[in-house]
């Protein structure tokens, strides 16, 4: 089919992403070469991979790098537990499932910094409900926001709550599309429900399970938001995400070229940890099919 | 499957884990500030008497301007959401209903002589460098269309070859975009065209960012749609343009709707770029609330009310949502 016509279609999308979304990075990606510092002005300097570089070898850097995973890593993997248990409850037809369900679509719609304020407010030491039912418990004043652990916990915690709901909603989506004849099989061979999860649930949700978690991981590693207004990186950096570093570096710092190094390591980072990801999963995917 | 007392209480605990919070800052909103300050407290008119006054202090803007970000937010949003809604679901339909061949090479051409071109025009030439960014682009552009037309070796891409071009997008950490982004932005404001902190560069960059999560929700939708109407029509001559809008669009109706809304919050919701890209006439919402904290202290019943006000349009979009899903519409695009 040769119709011109299909070229109108797709151009405008086409232009505008490719303008705005791809076309700057060819000038940050110059911009990485070179030593640019707007405080104090020098004029640009050609250095090749001196700030990449000079990057590498930063402890700040791989620190860095270290706390985002871990964020990233520890909060996807409490999400997806809650989220497929909850996904399966609601699945299980209990009842007001359908009022749980909108319930369950508040936290993701919320604005991430609206979200952290809340948190912020929650986890105060000393006017906030945690530390309160905490207390009452018998433990002492709790440092949430303001002891390296604690603080990275509160982030993974407010991350969990506003995530879980993604979860929940995409694992429904998978159950529902389940064929119901297995599960009419199994139940024909006496399998316990925990048999059946085992053997039927979870290998087959395994793929949506897979997209699910890599969709979360991809978009954790961005996290900003909650941790610029939870902690601001702190103590100390702590608990500092490798975007928060950029906009410190580059924002507060002025220094370009540096900038745009970091986040084109940024960007190999995430990248890496996708294809590593792909490549552990593919052949238990593979398996499936 | 499971036991069912376990399965409501979890459902049920859940639910409670997820209101708190709500339920908490709503409560907040109107505590007078000794029920702040004092500890926590949880019930109106038994630990304390409800008072509007953090309202009236936020209308009245003795308490800065909440205004004006939110009819900034709003304006952006909605803008950036019509644009990248029409964009994407047109790129959506081209790549639903017909075939895109494209060489690899081509683009990487594309790619060669934008760098190069860069370069040749910025250190060589002596231009600027947002005219060099531009005349690499009017350079590149055309180059890379008409070597599309050549017979060139190597690999040819299809249509989810372009399709996974515009989602991977969305993998990409923003701060590279946004980082690079400021950078082009003050660039072309010094040749005398403000796009930092202007509602043109806020849209342009949301919609960019918006599109391909259009794309690939509405494919999915449009994929759904029966082609036998569009057939009926071809057959009678109305021209392709007019079978998008009149026909196309309408059928899609639901999907639309939901794509809309899942844009919509996402843009209301962002953060980073507004917070690299403007600095005070177009501040959003975002980034007004960011500053409360530091800028208050712990006045929370004043910084409960900021919150609501970024929180509660979205409630409205998660419930119309929730409307949607019940009748019979499921995500698109999630597989």
């Amino acid at each position: 089919m040769r119709e011109p016509v299909k070229y109108l279609f797709i151009w405008p999308a086409f232009l505008v992403v490719l303008l705005i979304g791809l076309f700057p990075l060819i000038y940050s990606l110059t911009v990485s070469f070179q030593s640019i510092r707007l405080v104090p002005p020098r004029p640009p300097r050609f250095i090749g991979f001196d700030n990449y570089g000079a990057l590498l070898g930063d402890e700040r850097f791989w620190q860095v790098v270290t706390t985002t995973s871990g964020i990233v890593f520890s909060s996807v993997f409490v999400q997806y537990v809650i989220g497929f248990a909850v996904a399966l409850a609601l699945f299980s037809r209990v009842p007001g499932e359908r009022l749980f369900r909108v319930v369950f679509l508040f936290p993701m719609l919320m604005a991430p910094i609206a979200v952290a304020l809340v948190g912020r407010m929650l986890f105060h030491s000393t006017v906030g409900p945690v530390n309160h039912f905490f207390t009452l418990l018998g433990f002492p004043n709790l440092p949430f926001l303001t002891q390296a652990n604690w603080a990275l916990g509160t982030i993974v915690t407010v991350e969990v709550w506003q995530w879980t709901p993604f979860v929940i909603l995409l694992m429904l989506a998978g159950l529902q599309s389940l064929p119901r004849d297995v599960y009419e099989a199994a139940a024909l061979e006496n399998a316990t429900p925990w048999q059946q999860f085992w053997g039927i649930t979870f290998p087959m949700l395994l793929p949506i399970s897979a997209a699910v978690v890599f969709i979360r991981i991809i978009e954790s590693f961005k996290i900003i938001d909650t941790v610029f207004v939870l902690t601001g990186g702190g103590p100390g950096v702590s608990t500092e995400t490798l975007t928060l570093y950029a906009y410190q570096e580059g924002f507060k710092k002025f220094n370009l070229g540096y900038t745009s190094a970091l986040s084109f390591l940024f960007l190999i980072v995430v990248i890496i940890i996708g294809v590593v990801y792909l490549a552990v999963l593919r052949p238990h995917l593979e398996k499936r099919a | 499957m499971m036991k069912r007392p376990l399965v409501f209480g979890l459902c049920l605990f859940w639910a409670l884990v997820t209101l708190f919070p709500l339920y908490w800052t709503l409560v907040t909103s109107v505590k007078p500030p000794t029920a702040v300050n004092g500890g926590p407290t949880y019930l109106p008119y038994i630990d304390f008497v409800p008072t509007l006054q953090a309202y009236i202090d936020a209308f009245s803007g003795i308490r800065g301007d909440f205004i004006s970000p939110f009819i900034n937010s709003s304006l952006i949003s909605i803008t950036a959401t019509a644009l990248s809604v029409l964009f994407g679901t047109m790129a959506a339909y081209a790549l639903v209903r017909f075939e895109f061949r494209i060489r690899l090479l081509s683009g990487l051409i594309f790619a060669a002589l934008a760098i190069g071109g860069f370069l040749l025009f910025n250190e060589t030439l002596g231009f600027s460098r947002a005219q060099a960014m531009g005349l690499a682009f009017l350079l590149a552009l055309p180059a890379c269309l008409l070597a599309n037309r050549l017979p060139l070796p190597g690999p040819v891409l299809g249509n989810n070859d372009v399709l996974f071009w515009f989602v991977s997008q969305r993998m990409f950490p923003p701060i590279v975009t946004a980082f690079a982004l400021f950078l082009l932005y003050s660039e072309i404001g010094r040749e005398g065209f403000k796009l930092l902190d202007s509602f043109l560069g806020m849209v342009l960059c949301y919609t960019a960012f918006s599109i391909p999560i259009v794309v690939w929700l509405m494919r999915d939708f449009l994929a759904a749609l029966p082609v036998e109407i569009e057939e009926a029509a071809l057959v009678d001559d109305v021209p392709r343009i007019r079978i998008f809008f009149e026909i196309v669009l309408p059928m899609a109706r639901p999907g639309l709707i939901a794509t809309s809304l899942i844009t919509l919050a996402f843009i209301w919701n962002e953060f980073l770029f507004s917070l690299l890209l403007t600095t005070s006439e177009w501040q959003t919402l975002p980034i007004l609330l960011s500053g409360q904290n530091s800028y208050r202290g712990d006045e929370w019943w004043a910084i409960s009310v900021a919150a609501l006000f970024g929180i509660a349009p979205m409630m409205g979009v998660a419930m119309l949502l929730a409307k949607l899903m019940r009748s019979g519409l499921t995500l698109g695009g999630i597989r």
